[in-house]
């Protein structure tokens, strides 16, 4: 009787052990075919020169929107500059609701950041220049370096081509 | 950017839009149209022979209503031509150098030559430089784009001095180029001692300097266990006391006992011409490597040192 349930005992059966699961990993969908890329429409989307294209085409067509040292062999804070930029992109984005014309270009000379950007004529002149102080001062004291605006207008986008 | 003062014929037009928009109060949801307008570009107005370096005086983006140029800047569209500079952003991108054309640069020169100073008179020549100077120091600055200027890489110190110029006897010198090893190089004479183990450049070049004192210090000083030395510590060869120096006197001592010549001594062997020769072309054989010279030369000492013709 005792050997008998021993033998049952050293059979092979179907267990529930909680370790032995089967895991599937996966990633986040990064659509790395549709970024930054503007679908073909009709023919009446107007699409600026950066719009038009696509990311395999920088450093062959497109220049790059940020100039600094930090990707160069090296040379340190490649991380901290590119948060730098988003943040000053997004901040931008703000200061000048509906204005920004085309994407903004930052360049830094060693501790000093030059944002060049490009808008359209909606304000008056007074307006756009207490901005650009105001832009220009807040970014100064929240990353401590001098932070220059050079700004343009233009009457409307510039169109490239129509998609 | 600022708004110049209008054609009468647009003041009209502007006036009539306001006062259309003000007169359709009633009309809802048509909010009226003002058109602003933009000052033409002061390309315009520029003479053609104006001063440039006003116009760029630091480094700047470029602005197409400042260049007076008819620059075009992208990949043409199909059938088509490079896009103009207006609203351009490739142009923007880049960097330029617009602020630097050679009259501008003729500018700066001028401006910093009452900083600069002469270079003194009496230091005239290479050979003058290091004779003052002997201790050459080399630091490396690096120049980067952030809100930080530090860089690890900036505390290395090399030092470079000539062993010429520095007072050592014989010993002392061979004492020194032993201790360092690797840092001395033999074709130049020159000792390369590189600091990097302290954080700031400061202290790594107090010491480098204080390395040079003790090396120098060190040298000139003689431990007990250094006359142990052995002939595999020399560093050139030395034919007194080496084998080769037994081995020959022991050959031609046993050709003058063959040929019953008595009282040849040790001392009258050494000073004679043949055995001097074979010295001299051993010498330069060990210290030097094999050359054809020295290997003509070993062979006629032999020949004389043995006395065999041809």
């Amino acid at each position: 009787m005792a050997a008998a349930a021993r033998a049952l005992r050293v059979l092979p059966c179907a267990l529930h052990v909680p370790s032995a699961t089967r895991q599937l990993h996966t990633t986040p969908a990064c659509l790395k075919t549709r970024a930054a890329r503007v679908r073909a429409g009709k023919g009446d989307k107007m699409v600026t020169y950066e719009q038009a294209h696509p990311p395999h085409y920088i450093g062959h067509r497109k220049g790059w929107l940020s100039l600094h040292t930090g990707n160069l062999c090296g040379e340190a804070g490649a991380a901290q500059r590119a948060l730098e930029d988003a943040f000053v992109r997004r901040f931008l984005y703000g200061t000048f609701p509906g204005l920004l014309a085309d994407e903004v270009v930052l360049k830094r000379r060693g501790n000093l950041l030059v944002v060049c950007a490009l808008l359209g004529r909606a304000l008056p002149p007074h307006k756009l220049y207490f901005l650009q102080g105001y832009a220009e001062t807040l970014l100064g004291h929240l990353y401590k370096c001098p932070v220059r605006l050079e700004l343009q207008t233009v009457p409307a986008r510039v169109p490239y081509k129509y998609l | 950017m600022v708004t110049a003062p209008r054609l009468p014929e647009l003041q009209e037009s502007l006036d009539k839009a306001l006062r259309d928009a003000q007169g359709s109060v009633r009309r809802r949801g048509r909010a009226p149209q003002f058109v602003r307008t933009a000052a033409p570009p002061r390309t315009e107005r520029m003479a053609v022979d104006q001063d440039w370096s006003s116009v760029y005086p630091t480094a700047a983006a470029f602005k197409a209503a400042s260049v007076p140029l008819p620059i075009r800047m992208g990949y043409p569209v199909k059938r088509g031509v490079p896009p103009p500079k207006e609203g351009n952003l490739e142009l923007i991108k880049i960097p330029n150098f617009l602020h630097l054309t050679p009259p501008a640069i003729k500018k700066h020169c001028a401006a910093l030559k009452d900083f600069c100073t002469e270079w003194p008179s009496a230091l005239d020549s290479d050979e003058k430089c290091e004779q003052h100077f002997p201790i050459e120091i080399e630091t490396v600055d690096y120049v980067s784009s952030g809100t930080s200027i530090r860089n690890p890489k900036a505390r290395v110190v090399t030092l470079r001095i000539k062993l010429s110029n520095l007072n050592l006897d014989d010993h002392a010198k061979k004492k020194l180029i032993k201790l360092v090893g690797e840092r001395y190089c033999r074709e130049t004479d020159v000792l390369t001692i590189t600091t990097d183990r302290c954080p700031l450049r400061r202290q790594n070049y107090d010491y480098g300097m204080h390395l040079l004192t003790v090396l120098y210090h060190e040298s000139w000083k003689t431990e007990k266990w250094e006359s142990e030395k052995t002939e595999e510590d020399m560093e050139e060869y030395i034919w007194e006391n080496s084998r080769s120096q037994k081995n020959a006197l022991d050959t031609l001592l046993r050709i003058k006992a063959s040929e019953n010549v008595r009282n040849v001594t040790k001392e009258e062997l050494l000073a004679s011409e043949v055995v001097k020769n074979y010295r001299n072309s051993v010498t330069a054989l060990k210290n030097e490597g094999e050359t054809e010279s020295n290997m003509s030369q070993y062979k006629e000492s032999v020949k004389k040192l043995l006395n065999i013709q041809a």
